[in-house]
């Protein structure tokens, strides 16, 4: 009995050095770099059967279903929507970030969290299965991720809540949405870090509700914290109690205000990386609802602007899905999996864009392991939108949905979204700020 | 002799509760912080050259309830048929000034739908008990029939100048009998019409004290109105549609707001105007939330806070430094409410909503002082130097002797305007606290015993004593400090909620002081839980909320004392506890609301129960189905000395111990009952439990 103890002992002290040996930092390379920030290089992805300018819709959807993340190939398939294809093109992301990574990912490595982190992309070499932290390594990618940038603005912003089996918009939201990254900052100043920050936070988003009435007024302050172990800090504040309420953590897993998203959906996913245990699947190409903005046919016809600006449409089913084209990209595919057993999923599958590494789809099942939502943000060029937003290289949230495949329900929403860190003051991410509400 | 010291209590109470059943240095600070040129380049703002266009939101919401019956027997029916027009306007001014308005305009229908309870007809003759006669036709006899009056007073050897009796059938007006020239010289009348017995709504006091009081709006019967302090005088219309005053509050809010950027990145934020600031962190309780006062006779203490506040012409600015190397945000803020002092509103008696029934205390003293009247079971039935509290007899009694002569309510004038302090901030843990100091006046009423130049109705003479039961309305100056806190349990899901406050300077009814009332330090606090749950099989992408708060009340150096027939002293529990929990869930994505809420008010033994539904059917219309039940235990436990026995004019009216021992001056012996302070003990809640209510309201969006 003791030698076979000490067998496993060996066994667990060796397959422990190894993981360490593999989480160790090590020089990035520049073909590493290529690898990771332009993918395209050597040619767009293609696959068999599929075409710019044809249609997936629910009689040819098998054929693609490779290529089609699970949640949205039960959509086509069930009839909810269609995908337009489109070709693919680049979207290289900017130069600080790039030179960021360059500079400072070496001296990343993966302890108990993530350590010796900068700005840039944390872990820009491709992901590998024999690394056993690698999904890790990937979240961590989307959580220091380009995202929105250093800050953005994101006003309006409309959500609609629909019933789908009977095509009711139940309800209309406008928001108005912030981010702004406390921490490794890389193209506005103060770079990289905004101080003095005790607290030591690493992003902020604000939310503010303008319609309907009955939840106009309403704000949410959330603070994402540096320490990943540390949980965010979340304020609310109603109107209607003309004061700021502290919110328990757990009301990220609630449903938002009603809506078919989490907190902890905002962006793909907003959560903490120590949340869930990530695993990743595999790199592949799939379809990805990226397109260019001012190029799209088809336009809301219910949300205008005095400056012409237009909203991105709605189709298919109930007009959950935005009217939008997809192309090919190449993704790392990823698996989460909650810590908590009271989490409201059980699993979220991941399809991370491997250019912009952003969880632009994901699969969300249910504690029974069942598809219940699917959900999709689609990314639009900066160079093909606003005119505030172009040589951002920021790809632009600028349509999404998350569809309950069990209610038939729906959150469509369309985005106007600004890189402007006048609008973005660091001010707002204060909690006096939201006293001064309505 | 019989008194009724003190209504003092509104404030343990009234304080307590909110809804739904809820410096210097700094300015200071500010004007070295903020440069000549920052404020240079911001002028002031001017309305209608912004950019932006006029963003205005109208709704109209009705709301018709109905009640069961109250302790009579009585049907009541309708309560509340009140149709709510809202707007709310928000406009970018120049300069980047901002502002916020709300409008409202409410008519409520009861009062004509329902005239036999709240209307022209309510109330009606009463009679009132004489314990000494039980048995006999005389144990309840009409209101202006009291056994002891002016005639039989002198059967028992008074004088003619006795100030007993008073004018129950003379239209216009009679010569008052009483030989005193110190007396009323004519009697207004007072008929035995449009009366209620005080408390016979949700309350029994066989034996004790009953006051008959007035109900029908002040224009049809003006017996007991009066200004307490924007309230207590209203006619029907003004029932009606309260909001169009001369306080103009259709204003809801009406307020320009600004942050101005300084140069080392934090900034001054000034909200100007009338407005509502809000204090602290708990629900339903007002512990740091008192710089409004509070508007009850709009639905007690069930309202949403935001409706019922009543908004005041109020100066914010705020420093805003933001993080430090210590704290993630820090801030300082001055309040400074400039308008003329305004109470709370505690209704006005014969309208559905009187917390702590005190609007009819109110009215019934008040018309007491001014036009006399019948109390029933106050003089003793005992020969005096016979041992015994009792039995009692009825007794009329003569205007300017028992009830309220003068409301003192304070003037505009810079030293009455009220102050407040706030430093507010984050640890770098994410400790979220403030630090609150205010200088402000009592929104709730005090009853000062005038004892100098008081009327003596055995002798009609005008004499100077102690505990008398005729008082002066004031509203005292109460400073407070205090602070509040939230943090989150994250390994329990829980977000912590803390509030606590010091105040000097609060006024209590005190039988024990011979001016009927004390100043005593109060400590109260809160402690809230909250925590969303995710129930499976309510629903499972929803969390259901579970809100749990605990207050506490203490009031230091509170007296009460064992006299020969009771206890005197201090009405209001030296310390309390009262729980709420509220239990919300979610279905079809937060359109369907059930909820239910509970409370428990300890010392009470009182309980209220509130189910609703609430169903969004769309962004413009809403639905609102609730009931709220109100559960009491045993109103004995209320009793609480009535002073009867205060002795002001011994040796008339002393009583005698069972050891022969007699009352030689003021000073009263705890002779109890319910009636007029166990209302007090009963609570908002206790003291409305028979107002249990169904509830339906519905809202629209234009």
């Amino acid at each position: 009995m003791n030698i076979k103890a000490n067998t496993r002992t060996l066994k667990i002290v060796a397959a422990c050095a190894a993981a360490f040996l593999a989480q160790a930092a090590h020089a990035v390379t520049d073909a590493e770099l290529e690898e990771a920030f332009f993918p395209y290089k050597k040619g767009f992805p293609t696959a068999p059967g599929l075409k710019a300018g044809m249609v997936i819709n629910k009689s040819n959807v098998d054929q693609f279903k490779d290529i089609i993340i699970p949640g949205h190939f039960k959509l086509i398939k069930d009839g909810w929507m269609e995908i337009p294809v489109a070709a693919t093109f680049d979207m290289p992301l900017p130069k600080p970030y790039i030179e960021a990574t360059k500079q400072h990912a070496d001296k990343v490595k993966l302890g108990t969290t993530i350590e010796g982190f900068v700005s840039g992309r944390p872990f820009p070499q491709q992901p590998s299965a024999s690394d056993p932290r690698a999904g890790e390594k990937l979240a961590w990618n989307f959580k220091y991720g380009l995202n929105w940038g250093d800050g953005a603005i994101i006003y309006p912003f409309y959500w609609r809540y629909i019933n789908a089996n009977t095509g009711a918009i139940e309800r209309t939201m406008k928001f108005e949405f912030h981010f702004l990254n406390f921490m490794h900052r890389i193209v506005n100043d103060p770079k990289p870090n905004i101080t003095p920050n005790p607290s030591q936070l690493y992003r902020g988003t604000y939310v503010k509700v303008h319609e309907p009435l009955d939840l106009k007024n309403t704000q949410l302050l959330i603070q994402a914290y540096e320490d990943d172990l540390k949980r965010s800090d979340a304020y609310l504040y109603l109107g209607f109690q003309r004061r700021v309420r502290r919110l328990a953590t757990g009301q990220t897993t609630d449903s938002f205000l009603g809506s078919d998203l989490m907190i902890e959906d905002f962006e793909g996913y907003n959560g903490r990386v120590s949340d869930y245990k990530w695993k990743f699947i595999e790199t592949k190409n799939a379809l990805m609802p990226y397109y260019k903005h001012n190029e799209m046919k088809k336009f809301h016809p219910d949300f205008k602007e005095a400056d012409g600006y237009k909203f991105i449409g709605f189709t298919g089913k109930a007009n959950c899905t935005p009217d939008i084209t997809w192309q090919l990209r190449k993704v790392h595919v990823l698996e989460g999996r909650p810590v908590d057993a009271g989490h409201p999923i059980s699993k979220r599958l991941i399809y991370l864009d491997a250019q912009i590494m952003t969880p632009s789809m994901s699969t969300i099942y249910d504690r029974k392991g069942e598809i219940w939502k699917s959900f999709q943000i689609g990314k639009a060029h900066p160079d093909f939108h606003l005119s505030i937003n172009k040589d951002s290289g920021i790809p632009l949230d600028d349509s999404g949905s998350v569809i309950d495949l069990q209610s038939n329900h729906c959150t469509a929403i369309t985005f106007r979204g600004e890189i402007d860190p006048a609008k973005n003051p660091a001010t707002i991410f204060q909690v006096q700020n939201l006293r001064g509400g309505d | 002799m019989y008194k009724h010291k003190r209504n003092n209590n509104f404030r343990s109470y009234a304080t307590k509760y909110t809804t739904k059943f809820a410096t210097i240095v700094s300015l200071g600070l500010a004007a070295v912080t903020l440069t000549p040129q920052a404020f240079g380049q911001e002028s002031l703002p001017a309305l209608g050259e912004g950019s932006s266009p006029w963003k205005v939101d109208v709704f109209y919401e009705n709301a018709t309830y109905f009640r069961g019956k109250d302790n009579t027997g009585n049907s009541v029916g309708l309560s509340k048929f009140r149709n709510t027009l809202q707007a709310e306007a928000d406009k970018d001014l120049s300069n980047g000034w901002a502002f916020h308005g709300i409008f409202r305009g409410t008519y409520d229908g009861v009062y004509q739908l329902n005239k036999d309870e709240y209307g022209r007809n309510a109330g009606g003759a009463v009679a009132l008990e004489s314990s000494a006669l039980a048995g006999t036709p005389g144990h309840y006899l009409p209101f202006g029939q009291g056994v002891v009056n002016w005639a039989t007073a002198q059967g028992i050897g008074l004088p003619p100048s006795n100030a007993f009796g008073f004018n129950s059938t003379i239209p216009g007006g009679q010569v008052n009998p009483s030989t005193s020239p110190a007396a009323v010289a004519n009697l207004p009348y007072n008929p035995n019409q449009g009366l209620r017995v005080l408390f016979d709504r949700w309350g029994n006091n066989p034996g004790g004290v009953q006051v008959a009081v007035p109900v029908r709006p002040c224009d049809v019967d003006n017996r007991g109105c009066t200004d307490f302090g924007g309230y207590g005088d209203k006619k029907r219309s003004e029932l009606e549609s309260p909001e169009f005053n001369s306080k103009l509050d259709f204003i809801r809010e009406f307020y320009v707001k600004k942050n101005f950027n300084l140069d080392d990145g934090k900034q001054v934020f000034v909200k100007l105007g009338k407005q509502q600031v809000v204090w602290g962190r708990t629900d339903l309780f007002r512990v740091l939330d008192v710089i409004n006062p509070v508007d009850y006779s709009r639905n007690n203490i069930y309202d949403e806070l935001q409706d019922i506040r009543i908004p005041m012409w109020i100066l914010q600015a705020e420093y805003r430094m933001g993080a430090s190397d210590t704290f993630q945000d820090r801030n300082v803020s001055v309040v400074w409410n400039f308008d003329q002092f305004r109470p709370n509103n505690l209704g006005q008696c014969g309208t559905p909503n009187s917390i702590l029934d005190a609007a009819c205390i109110l009215r019934a003293f008040k018309s007491l002082w001014d036009n006399g009247g019948t109390i029933a079971n106050f003089a003793s039935a005992l020969p005096p130097g016979t041992p015994g509290n009792g039995p009692h007899l009825s007794t009329d009694f003569g205007p300017h002797t028992i009830g309220i002569r003068n409301v003192e309510l304070p003037d505009w004038s810079f030293k009455n305007t009220q102050l407040g302090i706030k430093w507010e901030g984050v640890t770098a843990g994410g400790f979220s606290f403030s630090l609150n100091g205010l200088t402000y006046r009592s929104q709730l009423p005090s009853l000062h015993m005038f004892n100098v130049g008081a009327l003596n109705p055995f002798t009609g003479a005008i004499v100077n004593t102690s505990d008398l039961i005729a008082f002066d309305l004031v509203y005292p100056r109460v400073s407070l400090i205090g602070g509040s806190a939230d943090f989150q349990i994250p390994d329990a899901n829980l977000a912590v909620r803390l509030e606590a406050a010091l105040t000097h300077g609060e006024e209590f009814g005190n039988s024990a002081q011979a001016s009927g009332y004390s100043k005593n330090r109060v400590f109260r606090s809160v402690i809230g839980l909250d925590r969303p749950t995710i129930i499976p099989w309510i629903n499972e992408a929803e969390a259901t909320l579970f809100s749990a708060q605990l207050f506490y009340q203490h009031i230091f150096d509170h007296e009460l004392y064992d006299r020969p027939f009771g206890k005197v002293g201090m009405v209001d529990w030296e310390n309390n506890f009262t729980g709420t929990l509220l239990i919300r869930a979610s279905l079809l994505n937060a359109r369907l609301n059930p909820q239910v809420v509970l409370a428990r008010d300890f010392k009470a033994h009182a309980f209220a129960v509130a189910p609703s539904v609430s169903y969004r059917y769309s962004d413009n219309l809403s639905f609102n189905v609730g009931a709220n039940f109100k559960f009491l235990d045993d109103d004995k436990r209320l009793h609480f000395a009535d002073q009867r026995d205060s002795g002001s004019f011994a040796p008339f009216g002393a009583y005698t111990d069972a050891n022969g021992n007699t009352q030689t001056g003021p000073g009263a012996w705890g002779l109890s009952g319910l009636v007029p302070l166990g209302a007090f003990r009963a609570g908002p809640i206790g003291a409305a439990w028979r107002e249990d209510e169904i509830q339906f309201s519905m809202k629209y969006k234009f």
